[in-house]
């Protein structure tokens, strides 16, 4: 699972950066403490799209772009999806407490945006009914969230014996803007009524479709709001967000034997409540119409025929309803999963593991994960495999292949190094992508700098 | 990154996206009526009224997606006559000052309970004169029954839909 927005298998269980901390809190650690460069110590950017890239609708080859959003409309799915998310560590810190523990916390700034394709109602906007007659367009399609947020967190890292380390982390959300439409229902038919009273019944049915927002209605009420100033209030919130919610990372890591070792962890099991600043849309009901009929009234001449018209709308409005509601809702942040085995080759006995202290460790670490988030329509999945080489005690370096739901083929390399206590470290997901990401169905980085102590 | 970015992103004329257009083929039910002999006598006196008409309003015509994308229009109008005369059917779109803009008028042959007689008619508009159809917002049905109107018995079905090719 190289690229599955919100994990970052290329970070996970590389013991000598703080950031493994924050894939699972009970992972193996090598330093003693560490200071993250404010702002700099870990800028995160993922991009994803399951089913088409952007050289699949503009790629310059003389044809009408059209035909190409029809064939790439035409392989998409519902479940196709596109994915983007950022973090930007703004504050990282931590320490040794006693012999057994490590204490870490700091602040961090994310951006999710997680949308399925809408393939019906995409359909219909591109094509028309004409077409599809008979075949039901389901507004479950529209199905997306997009949501911004400071996460303020604390995590302890424990060592209960020489084989078991866990590790907690409580988090307290900020939230800066919410978006979200996940639970629709409903369809649209046009059906052929052979033997009714016209050639079709056009039927909205069951109709239920809610866009929950918070963090949205003040910047859109505020006069003169531009796209650049929108941006510069969202930043201003970003330390005091008008809506909060708490989540936990749990995790261990457990050395089934000296070489051997297994770890997983669970991260952002938690809820956002929207409070303040929530406007939500509903859009619901039922109906059917075969069109207009006239009734061929008798009328004198002064006399005006029967507003046919008006009260169609005044049934399609009775019917199919819109309300604007400002209701409180609570949204589950994506629960992301990690699980990985570890084998090591080519014992050490460089200054190493602060919670498994005075073992030899092993230069080469080859290993495998498989993790994902949790997403509306089910979990987002991927399996990588990696090659972990420790050079020095200074430097290291990480190779993988992954595949997960956006391509088969993901080469991802990971560098370490520390000058004195500085590290610097960057890892880049989809290598291969990187030379055309027009035709790259997903693309990452992570790049960072801190301080990183391993007084032994 | 952005230069990253830039330069890492090839083979690809992003300027395509102001000939993104949306084509959509918009099928749609207009009116319909099913008539009867009591629809051609006076409700109070009981005399024979051979024409009848009525007129609704088509609000969706002046719509802009109808105003500023429509391309091609195609109307389909089916009259079921089981009456025993021929009946004259004139469908006239008007502007807002009830002025015609086009028409689709023909004789609807006589038939019988047992032999149903069928019209099926397609009247296409296209880009010499759709832009009648943009400039239509009423659509008025005139039915004449061609014959006496003692012991008249029957029905008239009537359906009627659109075909819209719309681009944006």
């Amino acid at each position: 699972m190289i690229s599955n927005g919100q994990n970052r298998p290329l970070l996970y269980n590389v013991d000598d950066l703080p950031q493994a901390l924050l894939q699972n809190p009970g992972t193996r650690i090598d330093f003693t403490r560490h200071f993250g460069i404010p702002f700099f110590s870990q800028i995160h950017f993922f991009a994803g799209s399951t089913g088409v890239t952007a050289y699949d609708i503009f790629q310059d080859d003389n044809r009408d772009i059209n035909l190409r959003i029809q064939e790439a409309m035409s392989n998409l799915t519902s479940g196709d999806f596109f994915s983007i998310n950022e973090q930007l560590e703004i504050l990282s810190f931590g320490w040794k407490i006693g012999n057994r523990g490590y204490f870490s916390a700091g602040i961090y700034q994310e951006a999710d945006i997680f949308a399925y394709f809408p393939k019906d109602p995409a359909t219909l906007a591109f094509e028309g009914n004409a077409a599809y007659i008979e075949k039901p367009f389901d507004f479950s399609d529209v199905n997306f969230n997009g949501e911004i947020l400071t996460v303020y967190h604390a995590g302890f890292t424990y060592k209960v014996d020489s084989k078991l380390s866990v590790g907690g982390r409580i988090k307290l959300y900020s939230g800066i803007f919410n978006a979200e439409s996940t639970n629709n229902e409903g369809t649209f038919t046009t059906n052929r009524t052979p033997g009714g009273v016209n050639f079709f019944q056009h039927a909205v049915d069951g109709m239920d479709v809610v866009v929950n927002t918070s963090g949205y209605a003040s910047l859109r009420d505020e006069e003169g709001m531009t796209v650049d100033k929108a941006a510069a209030e969202l930043l201003s919130r970003s330390f005091f967000g008008q809506n909060v919610g708490f989540g936990v990372d749990v995790g261990f890591n457990y050395r089934v034997t000296e070489q051997f070792a297994i770890n997983a962890a669970i991260q952002d099991l938690g809820l956002m409540f929207h409070q303040k600043d929530v406007e939500n849309s509903r859009y619901f009901g039922s109906y059917a119409s075969s069109g207009i009929e006239p009734l061929f009234p008798e009328l004198n001449p002064n006399q005006s025929t029967i507003p046919y018209w008006d009260v169609f709308e005044e049934q399609l409005d009775a019917n199919l309803r819109e309300e604007t509601t400002y209701n409180e809702y609570n949204t589950w942040r994506p629960l992301k999963f990690n699980a990985s085995f570890e084998f090591g080759t080519g014992k050490s006995i460089l200054p190493c593991d602060i919670l498994i202290s005075k073992k030899p460790r092993f230069m080469n670490l080859f290993g495998m994960l498989i993790s994902g988030v949790n997403r509306p329509k089910g979990p987002t999945y991927g399996v990588t495999a990696y090659w972990d080489r420790k050079l020095t005690d200074q430097t290291r370096f990480r190779v993988a292949y992954g595949l997960d739901q956006f391509s088969i083929m993901k080469l991802g390399a990971m560098a370490s190094t520390r000058f004195n206590n500085f590290n610097v470290y960057l890892a880049v997901n989809d290598i291969l992508g990187y030379t055309n990401l027009a035709n790259a169905h997903s693309a990452s980085l992570q790049l960072g700098m801190q301080f990183v102590f391993k007084d032994l | 990154m952005s230069l990253m970015f830039t330069s890492c992103f090839k083979d690809v004329d992003l300027g395509q996206t102001e000939d993104i257009q949306l084509t959509p083929d918009l099928q749609a039910d207009i009116i319909y009526y099913q008539l009867s002999e009591i629809d051609f006598l006076d409700s109070e006196t009981n005399e024979y009224t051979p024409i009848i008409r009525d007129t609704t309003r088509l609000e969706y015509l002046d719509d802009s997606y109808i105003q500023d994308g429509l391309l091609y229009a195609e109307f389909r109008f089916k009259h079921e006559n089981a009456f025993p005369y021929d009946i004259r059917s004139d469908i006239k779109f008007l502007d807002e000052k009830n002025r015609q803009q086009f028409n689709v008028s023909y004789l609807i042959p006589a038939g019988s309970p047992v032999a149903v007689a069928v019209i099926d008619t397609i009247h296409v508009m296209d880009a010499s004169n759709i832009e009648k159809v943009r400039r239509s917002i009423k659509m008025a049905i005139e039915l004449e029954m061609l014959g006496p109107g003692k012991g008249l018995e029957g029905e008239l079905k009537f359906s009627s839909k659109g075909l819209f090719r719309l681009e944006f």
